[in-house]
């Protein structure tokens, strides 16, 4: 009996043994980094094999990426070998100072590829896909400042039709030629000048040298140019910030009105998702059952704006009818929207401005404003829209509007909405608008339907009388079927709603209602139609008054 | 005079490796079976051990080594677990990092963790196995009653060690472990609310406040558990194993039917027996106590010396398990979840797999399933020593009345009682779903649980009248609890998916 | 002759009234243990839980469905509105204290199963109470959410 135990005690011994064996060249012998560390030359000579790291605690960041990245460890940059070996490209941040994963995601605290990757089970931020890198600059880069996507087009398109590119290098394009004969200064890269800042008073500067005709580039790519055409040049280099593609990005979502029902760091609307740590999502969380091609965040988020309801059930969020390249930039945007508490010492520029000193991260000029908050619900020339299953949003450029609303009625609508529809009260929210931005976007709105105000009017607010007590009866006959029995709103607008009634004044209302509106449903009801003989001014008058009727009784 | 004493002290010198180890070793080199029982019976450690063990308790087939391989799984958790902490920080903030840094970065910190864990897998299934066999070789009779108790409590410290140790990395089943956790010593609020008493009389608030240390799970909580993970549960282990151990040699070692040396026949030649029957050792202090030694006056022992006989075969468990440890370390990690998230829980939140039985039974009733019926069937196990009083068929498999075939039909019984009231809750709901409004009494008292438990008691008490015998009853009841224990596991570890659903495998699971 | 006869020693020994000091000095260690035992009890209760402010304001959506609750983000709490006003559900799983998710029927609670109608009542699995209510209060158009006192089921609070 004993010598079956010595046997069983032999054997049990010597299993261990090779198990501890197997478990010493798993970790000695096979691991990636390992290979590759052997396979590659440091300082002139064969690499030592050791594991390495970023480590800055104050990023809270132990990144041991430069493991097989070899060349971006500390002081190895002349690290070669295999292919993952090379040094990082030139960027404004130095990853020896910032570490890897601040701006790339992934698991940096891993030493194998699919984990520190992140595409494992269990880690909630895989690495940024490659053609979205610049996404990692909003951990830190919360709020960098842009236009809508028109002012910066614009911009880029006049900086190239200036003939910019001959000398100055923007996004790696351009500078070739050297002002001042061979050996001169080149003009300097641009790529970054909205980060790093640049003369204000460039302009003069070149007018100077061109009037000199220091060379013959000189007079071959520069000219005088307008105020506007230098504002626009400014607005361009001030979105060069080293992120090429990413601004682009943010300048669309700026145009395509998300913040309307989208909060992002606090501002916008609240009808949808706070957008703010979107690009923080946990891929493992989605459902990707209907989302073609790989499992990242990117796809779903793609697949989202194509179709919405299709992923997230009882989603709220229109279909917006986006192009592929534009889905490709607003994904981009999302991805970059990854805010991180980070000690104040990393606060960027950007961040401070907006969050210590309230300046806002997108221009307030009429345009981006009306990009900003107005578009998807307004379309983008104030056309007003219709997406299936929601009630259609009001043409806010229709001329016939805008003929008869006072800058008074538009900018107390902007302030306090309309309750129990989708309009938010933008003066009023947490995350709204200014006043100032109120009244630029009021005169902006005005330019887009291109007409004038209403004479101010000496007349009262209201006047409109129903003696005979008509109204109710006209409204049935002619106004329920869109907007509603009691005014609840239908295919047409809710009339019975405080906001309306008590900012419209009843000119306002008879105005809309003998003109009508031009490209909507609404007739103009002083003109007969087929079906209904046209209305007097008595009648308007009633009907007003009995609209006038709903304001006690509030609902 | 001084070169006497410098001769002398040279003289000491060269003796000293002599010297030094005859006072180690007392009887000299283990050579001979005296010097090695005087070896065994002068160290402490080897002495937790009788100096002869009868040759009834070297049988494989006695023990299968599984009590040994619970104390071998233990130690491996303890050593590890001691290196394991240099490198963990249990705070909300660093927790989940030092973990990282331990898979990835600590040379042999994943295999020490891997084995920590394995290890800890292995001793919950030893400790049941051992427990098993206890049971069903009647074991726990006079006078080992005791023993059964402490290896009960024992059972209880081992998976308390288990539900702190794998809540400390601070990932997501981490922290929604300890929420359920300490929700589930909250839940006797389930009853003093009902009752609505809870404003005077809180045990449930207390509990939880016991545990947390605050009134969210957060850094409080999280010390807490690694101060019960890493001091209080195992000193209260290595104390009851204590207690546990010596038992053994006091009762009078492993027990063993009246007629083992029949059984065994005659010694092997060569060695040599004990006899007691007029002992000339003398307990000086044991001869103020009450009653005889144990070992004494039982006719020529049966007995063979425990070094080598027993130890080699320990020695075998030991490495044994050690190499099972190993190997599944190799195999598979241990897992790390995302690090936690206080406002998403897990879909669905699973606990590890001997946890999934209980879980099963909380999504009951919290109160029940968490405290009333684990607390019942600790009661119900800790009573069958007292209850069953009978000596036949000690120290065989399945002795006793009913015997094997009444084990066998007490699974079939278990397993079909657990199936059908969870077929039946899973197939048509239960009181809630019918009575929306019925009072939480109702559903605390009356719920799949508390049937399947009420199911066994009752068959336990038929099998102690079928067979006339207050062993059968026991081994109903046992058979029952390992059936319902198995059953609920597997029901909880395979066939719940997303919000508890039932679902007939993980692949129907809807993707999130 | 057995041996309790031989030796006086090995018969028990009454516990004589002589023994009192004994007996009183046992049990003033045992109180006195208790006590201390007593007052250790108090230890793991701090007189200030470290626990942050748990009121918090909201800004609602313009346009709600009276069933669909608004999420603040960063809370575990449901913000309904309905044409009585404002209510605010929590969504801590009464049963075990997972957090639930909304659904179409209310929320579900992805631990042990529970289902909850949007008021918070029970309607299946294990929860043995309805979601508590928390106290809502309108200031100036947001609504201020205290998740530290709760008020009956059905108080809404007119926006």
């Amino acid at each position: 009996m004993t010598t079956r135990n010595k046997v069983l005690l032999l054997l049990s011994s010597l299993v261990t043994l090779a198990l501890l064996g197997v478990a010493l060249a798993q970790e000695h012998v096979f691991s990636e980094w390992r290979r590759i560390q052997r396979a590659s030359r440091s300082g002139g000579q064969r690499a030592a094999v050791r594991l390495r790291q970023v480590y800055l605690p104050s990023l809270k960041v132990a990144d041991r990426c430069v493991s097989c990245h070899l060349a971006m460890a500390p002081g190895e940059q002349d690290a070669t070998g295999p292919a993952v070996v090379r040094s990082h490209p030139p960027v404004g941040h130095d990853p020896q100072a910032f570490g890897c994963t601040p701006c790339h995601g992934g698991q940096g605290r891993a030493t194998e590829k699919e984990a520190a990757h992140g595409n494992v089970e269990f880690w909630p931020l895989p690495m940024i896909p490659k053609k979205y890198a610049y996404a990692g600059c909003g951990t830190c880069h919360t709020h960098l400042p842009v236009t809508n996507l028109a002012r910066l087009e614009k911009g880029r398109r006049l900086f190239e039709a200036k003939d910019c590119l001959a000398c100055h290098r923007v996004d790696g394009r351009g500078g070739t030629m050297r002002p001042g004969g061979a050996g001169g200064m080149e003009g300097p890269d641009l790529s970054r000048a909205g980060a790093r800042g640049f003369a204000l008073d460039w302009y003069e500067n070149h007018l100077a040298a061109w009037k000199e005709r220091k060379s013959q580039a000189w007079a071959a790519s520069f000219g005088p140019l307008t105020e506007q055409e230098r504002e626009s040049l400014s607005t361009y280099l001030r979105s060069r910030v080293g992120a090429p593609g990413l601004m682009e990005a943010k300048a669309l979502f700026h145009s395509l009105g998300c913040r309307g029902c989208h909060k992002v760091e606090g501002v916008g609307g609240d009808d949808g998702p706070d957008l703010t740590k979107e690009g923080l999502k946990d891929p493992g969380r989605l459902d990707f059952t209907h989302v073609p091609g790989g499992k990242g965040l990117d796809r779903w988020l793609a697949e989202h704006f194509r179709a919405p309801g299709k992923l997230v059930p009882g989603s709220q969020m229109p279909v917006l009818g986006l192009s592929e390249p534009q889905i490709d930039m607003l994904v981009y945007y999302l991805l970059s929207l990854r805010r991180t508490e980070v000690p104040d010492a990393f606060w960027p520029k950007d961040r401070i401005r907006v969050e210590r000193f309230g300046e806002r991260e997108f221009a307030t000029d009429g345009p981006t404003l009306y990009g900003t908050f107005c578009a998807a619900c307004h379309g983008s020339q104030g056309q007003g829209m219709r997406y299936p299953g929601m009630p259609a949003f009001p043409a806010i450029a229709n001329p016939d509007f805008l003929a008869v609303a006072s800058d008074d009625f538009l900018a107390t609508t902007l302030r306090k909405g309309r309750p129990g529809r989708r309009m938010p009260a933008w003066g009023e929210k947490e995350g709204g608008l200014r006043p100032g931005e109120i009244a630029t976007l009021v005169s902006y709105i005005r330019d887009l339907g291109g007409v004038p105000a209403p004479p101010p009017s000496l007349e009262p607010r209201r006047w409109a009388k129903d003696p005979e007590g008509l109204g109710g009866r006209l409204y049935g006959a002619y106004c329920s079927g869109c907007h509603g029995p009691q005014g609840e709103g239908g295919e047409g607008p809710m009339l019975r709603n405080p906001v309306l009634l008590e900012s419209a004044t009843d000119r306002y209302l008879f105005e809309t209602v003998s003109r009508g509106r031009r490209g909507t449903a609404m007739e103009a009801f002083t003109r007969p139609s087929a079906v209904r003989p046209a209305l007097s001014p008595k009648e308007v008058e009633a009907l007003v008054a009995h609209l006038r009727s709903w304001e006690e009784r509030k609902p | 005079m001084t070169r006497g004493g410098l001769q002398a002290l040279w003289a000491n010198l060269r003796s000293l490796p002599a010297t030094f180890r005859d006072s180690f070793a007392r009887g000299g080199a283990p050579v001979s079976d005296r010097s090695r029982s005087t070896f065994v019976f002068g160290n402490v450690f080897l002495h937790f051990q009788s100096v002869r063990v009868h040759r009834w308790s070297l049988r494989w087939s006695t023990t299968w080594g599984l009590g040994v391989a619970c104390t071998s799984a233990f130690l491996l958790t303890l050593i590890t677990g001691v290196l394991l902490m240099f490198y963990y920080k249990p705070h909300p903030e660093a927790a989940y990092a030092s973990i990282q840094d331990i898979h990835f970065v600590v040379p042999t910190g994943r295999f020490i963790r891997n084995i920590h864990r394995w290890a800890a897998n292995v001793m919950v299934v030893a400790v049941i196995l051992h427990m098993a066999r206890v049971f069903y070789t009647g074991s726990y009779r006079r006078p080992r009653e005791f023993n059964w108790v402490v290896g009960l409590l024992l059972l209880v410290v081992t998976l308390g060690l288990s539900f702190t140790g794998y809540l400390l990395p601070w990932d997501q089943l981490g922290f929604w472990a300890i929420t359920i956790g300490a929700n589930i010593a909250q839940s006797p609020r389930e009853v003093t609310d009902a009752l609505g008493i809870t404003s005077h009389f809180d045990p449930g608030g207390f509990q939880r406040l016991l545990l947390l240390g605050s009134d969210t799970v957060g850094e409080e909580a999280l010390i807490r558990f690694y101060l019960l993970h890493v001091m209080i549960l195992p000193l209260l282990l290595g104390a009851l194993a204590a207690v546990h151990f010596w038992r053994i040699r006091k009762d009078g070692g492993l027990a063993r039917p009246k007629d083992a040396d029949e059984r065994l026949g005659p010694l092997p030649e060569g060695t040599l027996p004990v006899f007691t029957q007029e002992p000339r050792k003398t307990y000086h202090l044991a001869c103020l106590v009450r009653g005889k030694s144990a070992a004494v006056g039982r006719g020529p022992e049966n007995t063979l010396p425990s070094l080598p006989h027993l130890f080699y075969g320990e020695a075998a468990v030991f490495m044994a398990t050690v190499a099972l440890c190993l190997a599944l370390s190799i195999l598979w990690n241990a897992p790390l979840k995302e690090p936690a998230n206080p406002l998403v829980p897990e879909n669905p939140a699973k606990a590890p797999w001997y946890f999934l039985g209980l879980q099963e039974l909380v999504s009951f009733s919290a109160f029940m399933g968490g405290l009333g019926i684990p607390l019942l069937t600790l009661l119900g196990l800790g009573l069958i020593p007292y209850l069953d009083r009978e000596e036949e068929g000690t120290g065989l498999w399945f002795g006793g009345p009913g015997g094997g075939r009444l084990a066998l039909l007490s699974a079939g019984f278990g397993l079909a009682a657990s199936l059908g009231v969870e077929a039946f809750a899973i197939r048509f709901g239960w009181l809630r779903e019918w009575f929306p409004h019925i009072p939480q009494l109702v559903v605390t008292a009356l719920n799949p649980g508390t049937v399947i438990t009420a199911l066994y008691a009752v068959h336990s008490l038929w099998a102690a009248r079928r067979y006339g015998s207050t062993r059968a009853g026991a081994t109903a009841l046992f058979t029952c609890f390992l059936a319902g224990f198995v059953i609920l596991t597997v029901i909880g570890t395979y066939f719940r998916g997303p919000n508890w659903t039932f679902y007939w495998s993980p692949a129907l699971w809807p993707k999130h | 002759m057995s041996a309790e006869e031989r030796s006086p020693r090995l018969a028990p020994e009454p516990v004589g009234r002589r023994d009192f000091l004994g007996m009183a000095a046992l049990w003033a260690a045992g109180t006195a243990l208790f006590a201390a035992g007593l007052g250790i009890l108090r230890l793991p209760k701090a007189a200030v839980l470290s626990s942050p402010s748990r009121k918090f304001a909201v800004d609602l959506p313009g346009s709600m469905d009276p069933g669909t609750p608004y999420l603040p983000a960063g809370r575990t709490v449901a913000v309904f509105r309905d044409h009585e006003g404002v209510f605010a559900v929590s969504r801590v799983c009464t049963h075990l204290g997972c957090i639930v998710n909304p659904s179409p029927t209310g929320f579900d609670c992805p631990c042990h199963g529970s289902r909850f109608a949007p008021d918070g009542s029970v309607i299946k699995g294990p929860a043995p109470r309805q979601l508590p209510w928390f106290k809502v209060q309108v200031r100036g158009g947001r609504v201020v959410v205290d998740e530290g006192e709760t008020v009956p089921a059905g108080t809404k609070v007119p926006l």
